[in-house]
């Protein structure tokens, strides 16, 4: 009986050995190596996948020739001044924590000799792999994590295209403030909410900073843990604030729960800007109607395209590849890779330092991005892009639509947000 | 039921060799990689020698130990952002809080037996998680970001190379053994068995139950606390999300478990097993974003407990013992 048991354990262990080394180095020949680090498995696995499609749709538009595309280096096959040199992702998988993200990016640069790094969506997994890829001096593009510190700390090799969750904040207020002059309205209060971990709490804390500087009066603060499963207290408390306007930062499981706890408690402010949670794939699915009217940041939205035909050609080349629309968090990936290879074009050498250089020095227009941003300029201290700013969408009929910037919107904003009673 | 017994000549060239081999073992592999993945190896072999003295002698099924790792994270990375002290005394004073801490927890919880000190112990790490999450002294939910200081043994701090954090961590390891040994070689370790073995009968040989259930938590919580400084000084960024969750907890018992509890080599079969097993599967196959790694390891795991639940130990003495 023991000598059969015993004899499984082997070969479990030589399965999993050869498994291991079968997944050797591929060969090295021209190409320029670029590490991409996302959590691939774990509880975000689906999101950190998405993210990766984003940057490997951008690889594969730098490496082939797309005449049609106003985007850098998309005309040309891979990069003209390094004798049309092919970018290759090193993808590495995270799990999602940050001491994967450190090792991942050391092992990344020292054993797949990446020259550059791109990544990890979770602020906290970015900040330990950029503090690797430091000590390496090795450059780092993010275009997918917002946390306000991240560019904070004054690195020399680390560069964020997208905006951060303080930037946002300044946008949902701007957004008010456009509103109070395009609409006559008068907004005086305002209500934040948000969840209790480093995300939330640091909008918390940008909306809390900004908005008397936007004229505003903040007049309920109200933080709580994303995995409550109760809500009716901090529902109650809004509605005794009676805020002319909700801010509410949330992951998707409490935007379920606040929505369908609005509606039961009838808490009707004249508007809800909200952050993240209410944009994730299923939250619209699990509140339907009742998620109407609600306005939600955004980096990105595809009716974009009705202002710029480049997010249509983009997103056909996407849904071709992986047979789905591309989301928020795929646009925002897909900028890093054409970041780089664009720094390293120009610096016509993959070493670090000429490609900080080069970075430094980045300017791309506009008109050659899928978001609504004047460019890409980086802030000569911390490295964030000084042009990137979010959008506003608002969901109307159940779909999620560009209302501001008023010169990038899709549909006119419905405002003030109509009172449960009168809504089916 | 068991005796210490003297190590035999064998036995005595196999660990002196072991040991000139880990010490050697950064000379001659190069790469940073296969360094760091040693680095976890040590780090969690002593978490769960750490475990294995409530766990394995004492009984006490701690599923509690991320609260010690993170208070000795969170400890010397305040004292020494805040008050400039050095991460040294820092480690120290991790362990001397953590081991107040267990303390504090044990004496009301060292009555507790099997699922129910398990279950307190769930308890106590959680709190200790959610505190830290919305305290704002520690940075709450951000997570604090350690300042880089010049590289040196006194600052405990090294960026150009992994070899020095690899030493610290294997003579921290050792040192941890080294008590366990001690420990089980000695009364309290004899006394620690009694109680495991039957609480009335220890008691009514007149071994005091709680005084020596709590040095057993005091040790292993200022052991860990070590553990959790090491962390923060190795990655130089720390949030409850990464030192302060069940699943490091989880992943000390597995350790702990998988290699043999209650025994003083188990625990670090247990860590050279897992922690490669789960940096290469993702490493090879993470990539794919199939999770097949994790289901690899889980299955491993599974198979383990269900063919050898008294650990991967077990399993070699009864072979030696077998070949005899």
């Amino acid at each position: 009986m023991h000598g059969k048991r015993g004899r499984i354990l082997p070969y479990a262990l030589t399965l999993l050995l050869s498994l291991a080394l079968a997944s050797a180095g591929a060969a090295a020949d021209k190409v320029i190596k670029i590490g991409a680090v996302y959590p691939l498995t774990g509880n975000i696995a689906s999101t950190g996948l998405d993210c990766l499609h984003g940057a490997e749709l951008a690889v594969d538009i730098i490496n082939g020739k797309y005449p049609d595309l106003n985007l850098p280096l998309a005309k040309t096959a891979g990069l003209p001044n390094l004798g049309g040199a092919k970018l290759k992702l090193v993808v590495a998988d995270t799990k999602g924590e940050p001491r994967n993200g450190q090792a991942e990016a050391e092992r990344l640069v020292t054993e797949e000799k990446v020259v550059g790094m791109i990544g990890a969506y979770q602020s906290a997994v970015t900040k330990t792999a950029s503090q690797a890829t430091e000590r390496l001096k090795i450059p780092y593009v993010c275009s997918d994590s917002s946390s306000p510190t991240l560019t904070e700390r004054g690195l020399k090799y680390f560069f964020r295209v997208s905006p951060h969750d303080a930037g946002f904040a300044r946008d949902q207020l701007q957004f008010l403030k456009d509103l109070e002059k395009a609409k006559g309205v008068k907004i005086g209060t305002i209500a934040v909410l948000y969840e209790n971990t480093e995300f939330g709490s640091n909008v918390g804390k940008q909306v809390l900073m900004l908005a008397p500087e936007y004229g505003f009066k903040v007049v309920a603060d109200i933080s709580y843990t994303a995995n409550a499963t109760d809500v009716t207290s901090e529902v109650g408390r809004l509605i005794k604030a009676n805020p002319d306007v909700l801010m509410h930062a949330s992951y998707i499981t409490d935007a379920i729960l606040f929505t369908k706890t609005f509606k039961e408690m009838g808490f009707n402010p004249k508007g809800i800007l909200t952050f993240a949670g209410y944009i994730e794939p299923g939250y619209l699915p699990a509140v339907k109607a009742d998620g109407n009217d609600i306005i939600v940041r955004s980096t990105f939205a595809l009716d974009l395209a009705k202002s710029k035909p480049l997010v249509a050609k983009v997103n056909a080349l996407f849904k071709k590849k992986y047979g789905i629309d591309m989301s928020e968090n795929a646009a925002r990936s897909f900028a890093a890779p054409f970041v780089i290879a664009d720094a390293i074009n120009r610096a016509r050498t993959t070493e670090a330092e000429a490609v900080v250089k080069a970075l430094l020095a980045t300017n791309i227009p506009g008109s050659e991005m899928i978001y609504p941003w004047k460019g890409i300029q980086f802030d000569p201290k911390s490295h964030q892009n000084i042009h990137a700013r979010g959008i506003l969408v608002q969901i109307q009929n159940q779909n999620y639509v560009t209302v501001w910037p008023f010169d990038s919107a899709a549909a006119k904003v419905i405002w003030p947000f109509p009172a449960w009673k009168t809504r089916k | 039921m068991m005796t210490m017994k003297k190590p035999t000549a064998v036995q005595v060239v196999f660990y002196a060799a072991l040991l000139a081999g880990l010490l050697a073992f950064p000379l001659i592999v190069k790469g940073t990689f296969p360094t760091h993945i040693m680095i976890m190896v040590f780090l969690f072999a002593m978490m769960g020698v750490a475990w294995n003295i409530l766990g394995g002698y004492a009984a006490m099924f701690s599923f509690g130990q991320a609260a010690f790792f993170g208070i000795g994270a969170y400890t010397s990375t305040i004292l020494l952002m805040n008050y400039n002290v050095n991460p040294w005394i820092g480690l120290v004073a991790g362990g001397v809080l953590a081991a107040l801490m267990g303390a504090a927890i044990g004496i009301p919880c060292s009555n507790l037996r099997g699922h129910y000190f398990a279950i307190a112990s769930i308890a106590f790490a959680e709190i200790v998680r959610i505190h830290f999450n919305n305290w704002k002294f520690v940075a709450a939910a951000e997570g604090l970001s350690l300042p880089l200081l010049p590289e040196s043994l006194g600052n405990f701090m090294f960026h150009s190379s992994k070899a020095p954090y690899y030493y610290i961590i294997l003579v921290f390891l050792l040192l941890s053994v080294l008590i366990c040994w001690y420990i089980s070689a000695n009364r309290m370790g004899f006394y620690l068995r009694a109680i495991k073995e039957s609480h009335e009968l220890a008691k009514g040989m007149g071994i005091s139950f709680v005084r020596y259930r709590l040095y057993a938590i005091m040790i292993s919580a200022f052991l860990t606390a070590m553990a959790g400084t090491f962390y923060a000084q190795y990655i130089l960024y720390i949030d409850p999300e990464s030192v302060l969750i069940l699943p490091i907890s989880v992943q000390v018992v597995l350790v702990a478990m998988l290699g043999g509890a209650g025994t003083i080599i188990g625990p670090i079969i247990g860590a050279a097993i897992l922690l490669p097993l789960s940096e290469i599967t993702r490493v090879s196959l993470g990539y794919k974003g199939s999770g097949i790694d994790m289901m690899i390891y889980g299955a491993l795991i599974m198979l383990i407990s269900a063919y050898r639940p008294q650990g991967v130990w077990g399993l070699l003495t009864t072979i030696g013992r077998r070949g005899k």
